[in-house]
């Protein structure tokens, strides 16, 4: 009685976890590289700001700053994913001024 | 409108069957002694089935000692109460019990956990699908918009705000050759647009684990856009760990839960079963224990007892009638072969002969009278005759009544006396209640003596109509009084007077089939009063409307 009692139990919750898997396709044994973690991206994230600065007509706000510098500085010294984090951030921030005017 | 049924208790048919009330009860008539009637008139050397000869060997004897004689306690028909538990387990109801209550959790439990599931870690796949679609939406614009440099531009643009760090894209030309985005190259289990792929990729030399799509642009491009969802993926394992330690636990309460289903389903019907498994061994008086939770079970189990004690008093009723057939037959029967016999060795003459065969004729008419009163008691009784009730008026019946009896009473020196409303309506068949009354009219004037007074009321009240037949006859004992209305049963004071006991036995079955009752007490002035209670219209034929629809019934 009890095993099938238990049966009926795994069985129930069995249908139930199939019906949630993810839907994707296996993945594969070798993983693709993401290059938007890269110091590469991080100098092209700060040639971007430095280029949307460069180009404003007023000066960029005191967050904008302290963000880029940060950014530069967690770049230089690998901390590649913080810079690369803050210099998006000053980034939207950049644009959403450049928006706003 | 005389009343039929064998004569019962009429002047009309004064065969004495219908019409002793009871208060004359006693031993037969003496049986003329004749040389040769002591052997077949006489079978039993006790003088009476009833003289307590009995013994447990002989079926009657048995059914006193409590044990049915049709199904004695044999080896092969007595079951063990423990048997019913060694019964195949997929045949066993507690089993069914058990797993019902297993697969009921289970279903439940599941439930809950899709749905748990799909408000969370589904609802994370949701976002997932819906923010590459969004994506896509977007940069199909672009494209249309400014082809290739604008979607490369967007691309870049996405990315370098993508302040989540979460977004992949990867555009490539014809040949795969990639023109924007975050990949390296194209991904090789990304074979076709439209499905969600399951994608391992390297961040900062980290495995990490990300959904993606593809799309086919115009002139060989392909776009693949996707979304890390490793916080999510750890999140989701978190989830399944849960939900599997959730399962365990639930096979774990879903088992002890089932036995403990089973333990008391099985429990509750011990009591039952190891009741009917006595009763079927013959032990009439056994009861199911009442537990006084006054739950389900104790009111199966009153049942059980109520339909045991009614299957008790109908087996000593149909014991009680059988002893009582036997006993008043034997008299009638022993008087109309000793007339034979008699005459047999004795006439001289073809008058004589002639003479003790109507004798004998009229004894054994009185026998057929008896059984004819039996069937149409028990033809009242099993209520057939409950379909052809109407509304009628009682007065004009019992102003009938009156009339007839008033002669007999008449000739007899006993005055009638009537206390009679204009209307008495109730529910029911006429010509039984008038063969009621008739009996109870018979008795009264059988039993007054001469210039004694009857009385015939009746009232129409509240709960119905009341119907008195009162006499100054020697009454019946407080004692009897409750079982007057057996059959055959006669008082010491009837002993002398024609009648078989059968006449309030009809009375009170034409009551109960009406919805009413009979009520027998002593008459303030000497004698008996009988009330015979009927109910009004309304109340008549909603009960009956209950008992016709009744199952049971």
């Amino acid at each position: 009685m009890a095993v099938t009692a238990s049966t009926s139990v795994l069985a129930g919750l069995a249908c139930c976890l199939a019906l949630t898997v993810p839907f994707g396709v296996p993945a594969q044994d070798a993983p693709e590289r993401v290059t938007s973690d890269t110091p590469e991206f991080c100098l092209h994230l700060l040639d971007q700001v430095s280029s949307i600065v460069r180009d404003a007509t007023a000066p960029p706000s005191a967050e904008v700053t302290n963000l880029s510098a940060e950014g530069q500085k967690m770049c230089a010294h690998g901390q590649t994913k913080g810079g690369i984090m803050r210099l998006r951030r000053a980034l939207v921030l950049l644009r959403s001024q450049d928006a706003g005017r | 409108m005389l009343p039929t049924g064998g004569g019962h208790g009429l002047p009309s048919a004064p065969d004495g069957v219908g019409s002793g009330d009871g208060r004359g009860r006693g031993e037969p008539p003496p049986v003329p002694e004749t040389p040769g009637s002591a052997g077949p008139a006489t079978p039993d050397p006790a003088g009476s089935p009833l003289a307590g000869s009995q013994s447990a060997d002989s079926p009657l004897g048995a059914e006193q000692a409590g044990i049915d004689p049709e199904f004695p306690p044999a080896a092969g028909r007595h079951q063990d109460p423990d048997q019913a538990h060694r019964l195949p387990m997929f045949r066993s109801a507690g089993f069914r019990f058990a797993a019902i209550y297993a697969v009921l959790l289970a279903v439940s439990a599941g439930s809950i956990g899709y749905y748990v599931w799909w408000a969370t870690a589904g609802l994370l796949d949701r976002q997932v699908e819906a923010a590459i679609g969004t994506d896509w939406q977007g940069l199909a614009e672009r494209w249309a918009e400014r082809d290739v440099p604008g979607l490369v531009q967007t691309i870049d643009d996405r990315l370098m705000q993508n302040v989540d760090d979460d977004a992949i894209y990867l555009l490539v030309g014809p040949g795969l050759h990639p023109l924007a985005g975050n990949l390296e190259r194209w991904p090789i289990t990304v074979q076709a647009s439209g499905p969600l792929y399951e994608l391992d990729v390297s961040r900062a030399g980290i495995r990490s684990l990300a959904m993606v799509r593809s799309y086919d642009l115009p002139g060989g491009y392909h776009l693949l856009i996707g979304r890390d969802v490793q916080v999510r993926a750890q999140l989701r394992r978190l989830l399944t760990d849960a939900m599997l330690w959730a399962l365990v636990i639930l096979v774990a309460l879903a088992t002890v839960g089932a036995l403990v289903v089973r333990s008391l389903f099985r429990r509750a019907i011990a009591n039952v079963s190891a009741t009917a498994t006595a009763i079927a061994a013959g032990d009439l008086g056994q009861r199911v224990e009442i537990s006084g939770r006054g739950d389900e079970f104790d009111q199966l189990a009153e049942v059980i007892n109520d339909m045991l004690d009614r299957i008790g008093r109908l087996m000593d009723g149909v014991r009680q009638v059988s002893n009582a057939i036997a006993h008043d037959l034997r008299t009638p029967i022993t008087r109309a072969r000793t007339r034979l016999e008699d005459a047999a060795l004795h006439a001289e003459t073809t008058d004589d002969l002639r003479a003790a065969i109507e004798r004998a004729t009229q004894d054994l008419d009185g026998i057929v009278a008896v059984f004819q009163a039996l069937l149409r008691i028990a033809e009242i009784e099993a209520g057939s005759r409950r379909a052809a009730f109407t509304r009628i008026d009682v007065a004009p019946l019992l102003a009938d009544l009156a009339e007839l009896y008033g002669a007999v009473a008449e000739e007899k020196g006993i005055a009638l006396e009537t206390d009679l409303p204009g209307a008495l309506p109730t529910f029911g068949d006429s010509t039984l209640i008038q063969q009621a009354v008739a009996n109870l009219l018979d008795n009264a004037v059988k039993f007054s003596p001469a210039a004694g007074t009857v009385r015939l009321g009746a009232a129409l009240g509240p709960t119905g109509v009341a119907i008195r037949v009162a006499d100054q006859g020697p009454g019946i004992p407080a004692g009897d009084l409750d079982r007057a209305t057996q059959r055959f049963f006669r008082g010491e004071a009837a002993r002398h007077t024609p009648g078989s006991g059968l006449g309030l036995t009809l009375v009170q079955a034409v009551a109960h089939l009406h919805g009413g009752s009979l009520r027998l007490e002593a008459n303030p002035g000497g004698g008996l009063m009988a009330v015979l209670s009927l109910p009004l219209p309304e109340d008549g034929e909603q009960s009956n409307r209950d008992v016709t629809r009744s199952p049971l019934a």
